[in-house]
């Protein structure tokens, strides 16, 4: 299993955290850390997300936050193997 | 000029195009339910006995008439009735805005009388939800919301109106509301695609439901004929082809057709149209790739790779995808492969069943006799539901109503109520089993107000049929609670709902009562068959086609 982050742009909204950590635990993965900050522009947040997944967990989790209507942009960060 | 939030919410429904809603009133709609009132001339209300009854029948109605369902409940109770109902259209991608009220703002949070979080429980079955909170946010919230559901894979979005809201007021301006934008074909490597078909000689195309949602059935037939490629199809996407179109091979998977399963198994090229590859149309993966590309062309970016890997594919609307494709395609005669695809239709076994004279086969086959392409058939979940699919001899696409990914028992009765409205009050067919149609019958309530001819034909085993033959084939028969024990006297139930009732105990006394139906009331039909019917064929949960049970 590698560990790997994702780095999230969402609306700066109340439920919106809810939904993300909620689209984990539906299918099943733990978050092994969350950071979440607003960003300059107060309408958007930032969140990196650390997880543990094969390939296959990680292009699933990325597609599927990528449906989310909250979120603006997901990015894959550089895999840090354990 | 300034209104109330519950007239914003009326003239941004009728905005949206919805001429037709479902719903049941309560304690924090009620502002809401004043206007509907009002404008009871320009959008129709159905009351039905059961907010799931309502969510259903939305759903039965968006189906039928491929707009987007509205269903409107209550907070608490109200909203919590809705639950299976909106699961139901998330797993099938059926476009569906759900209104539902909550207590005023001034309460919010406070565990109030008749408040739930609504928007946390249905929270992984939408494809979206909104909270209102600001009556400045109401018109454009409704307009997303309908957008959401529309676009891309459809699905059902929830807005959540505090009662607070409703009766607040603000300016609004009667804005024209801009149409969905209709899909594009996405940027894709056409001619690879059509080069990695050519070499194939085993060509098979599975097809779903996204085929019926983006309106390809003929680019499909084409594609078949072009390719030579016999088609096998999901329960969602039952209806794509015609079933007596010589290379449909009907449904596959775990009741599916033997020869649409081995032909899958056999196939060197799948080519995946609109399908999600569920477990119960799959079986084992490893199996199901084997030796074979697959090519996925779905909607939703995240169905490919996610229970099966492609060698190729592309996310876009089905149509506007082969659209792009076909003329790309080189014909194909594939003499080897059709004869092969003969030996096993030769191959299936005909379902022998233990009563040759009246059994669900010619039950459904008469009903059938009796219906039009036009007509709209709904199922509730279980054995019934499986002998439909493969008997019923359906013609139009999207005619088939039935609870696919969710598998949703009681699913029929409201989705038949919701058919009726789309289809201009035409008769529609519903096959249901004792155990479904106790589920939701009380919507027969609903029929018989509306004045909906609904068929409602029971085939009536006395048992869970389903969970029974699973227990006689892997828990050595032993029946755990699924035979019911009741003597509900279902023709005498349905006359009591002020609905005509019959028992048929033959297949000529079953013709009798179809040639002689009411067209402004429901009938019921009680069709008691043995309840040793089984439905093969039938692959064990996570088996392939090696596993096969043709016969019990």
């Amino acid at each position: 299993m590698e560990r790997f982050t994702v780095e999230l742009i969402v609306s700066n909204q109340y439920g919106v955290l809810n939904r993300i950590t909620g689209l984990y635990a539906k299918r099943g993965y733990n978050i092994d850390s969350l950071y979440v900050n607003e960003t300059e522009n107060p309408l958007v947040s930032r969140m990196l997300i650390t997880s543990q997944g094969d390939e296959y967990t990680q292009t699933q989790m990325v597609r599927q936050l990528e449906k989310l209507y909250d979120v603006q942009k997901v990015i894959l960060m550089a895999q840090i193997n354990r | 000029m300034k209104i109330s939030g519950a007239q914003i919410v009326v003239e941004q429904l009728i905005a949206n195009g919805a001429t037709t809603v479902f719903g049941y009133p309560g304690g924090a709609v009620l502002a809401l339910y004043d206007e509907l009132y009002k404008q009871s001339d320009r959008l129709e209300h159905i009351l039905t006995a059961h907010e799931q009854g309502a969510v259903h029948a939305a759903d039965g109605y968006a189906r039928t008439n491929k707009r987007t369902g509205v269903v409107i409940a209550t907070s608490g109770p109200g909203a919590t009735n809705l639950v299976t109902g909106i699961a139901n259209a998330y797993l099938d991608s059926i476009p569906m805005v759900i209104v539902t009220g909550n207590v005023p703002l001034s309460i919010h949070g406070k565990d109030s009388f008749q408040e739930v979080d609504v928007i946390g429980i249905t929270g992984p079955i939408v494809k979206h939800s909104f909270v209102v909170r600001d009556i400045k946010d109401l018109e454009h919230t409704l307009n997303e919301a309908f957008r959401i559901a529309q676009t891309g894979r459809r699905g059902p979005v929830l807005v959540d109106v505090p009662k607070s809201v409703q009766t607040d007021f603000c300016e609004y301006f009667w804005k024209p509301v801009h149409p969905v934008e209709p899909p594009v074909c996405p940027e894709f490597d056409a001619q690879a695609m059509a080069d990695a078909i050519k070499n194939r000689k085993r060509p098979y195309i599975y097809a779903g439901g996204g085929v019926i949602a983006s309106g390809a059935s003929a680019e499909l037939l084409e594609l078949s004929k072009k390719l030579s490629a016999p088609v096998g199809l999901s329960m969602m996407g039952l209806t794509a082809l015609p079933k007596d179109y010589p290379l449909n091979l009907g449904m596959c998977g775990m009741h599916g057709q033997y020869v649409s399963t081995t032909a899958a198994a056999e196939s060197d090229l799948i080519i995946a149209l609109g399908v999600r590859f569920s477990d119960r149309a799959t079986g084992n993966v490893d199996e199901y790739e084997k030796n074979k590309l697959i090519i996925h062309i779905d909607i939703d970016n995240a169905e490919i790779g996610k229970n099966v890997t492609p060698g190729l594919s592309v996310c876009g609307d089905v149509r506007h995808v082969l659209a792009k494709l076909l003329p790309l395609i080189e014909k194909a005669e594939n003499p080897e492969w059709l004869a092969r695809i003969e030996t096993l239709k030769k191959a299936e076994v005909e379902q022998v069943f233990v009563n040759k004279d009246y059994n669900p086969r010619n039950i459904i086959e008469t009903v059938c006799k009796f219906s039009s392409d036009e007509t709209v058939v709904a199922t509730d979940v279980g054995q019934h539901q499986m002998w439909a699919l493969q008997f019923y001899n359906f013609k139009t696409p999207g005619m088939l109503l039935t609870s696919g990914g969710l598998g949703a028992m009681g699913f029929g009765m409201g989705a038949a109520v919701g058919a009726c409205f789309a289809g201009d009050k035409a008769k529609t067919v519903l096959f249901t089993g004792d155990g479904s149609f106790a589920m939701n019958l009380i919507e027969l309530a609903t029929a018989v107000t509306y004045k909906l001819p609904i068929v409602v034909i029971l085939i009536n085993n006395g048992a869970l049929g389903l969970p029974l033959q699973w227990q006689h084939t892997f828990f050595e028969d032993r029946d755990a609670y699924s035979r019911l024990d009741r003597k509900t006297d279902f023709p005498a139930l349905a006359k009591a709902f002020g609905a005509h009732g019959h028992r048929a105990d033959s297949v000529s006394e079953l013709e009798a009562i179809l040639k002689d139906l009411p067209d402004d009331l429901p009938t019921v039909i009680d069709c008691q068959i043995e309840q040793s019917e089984m439905v093969f064929p039938m692959i064990p949960p996570g088996g392939s086609v090696k596993n096969i049970i043709l016969r019990g």
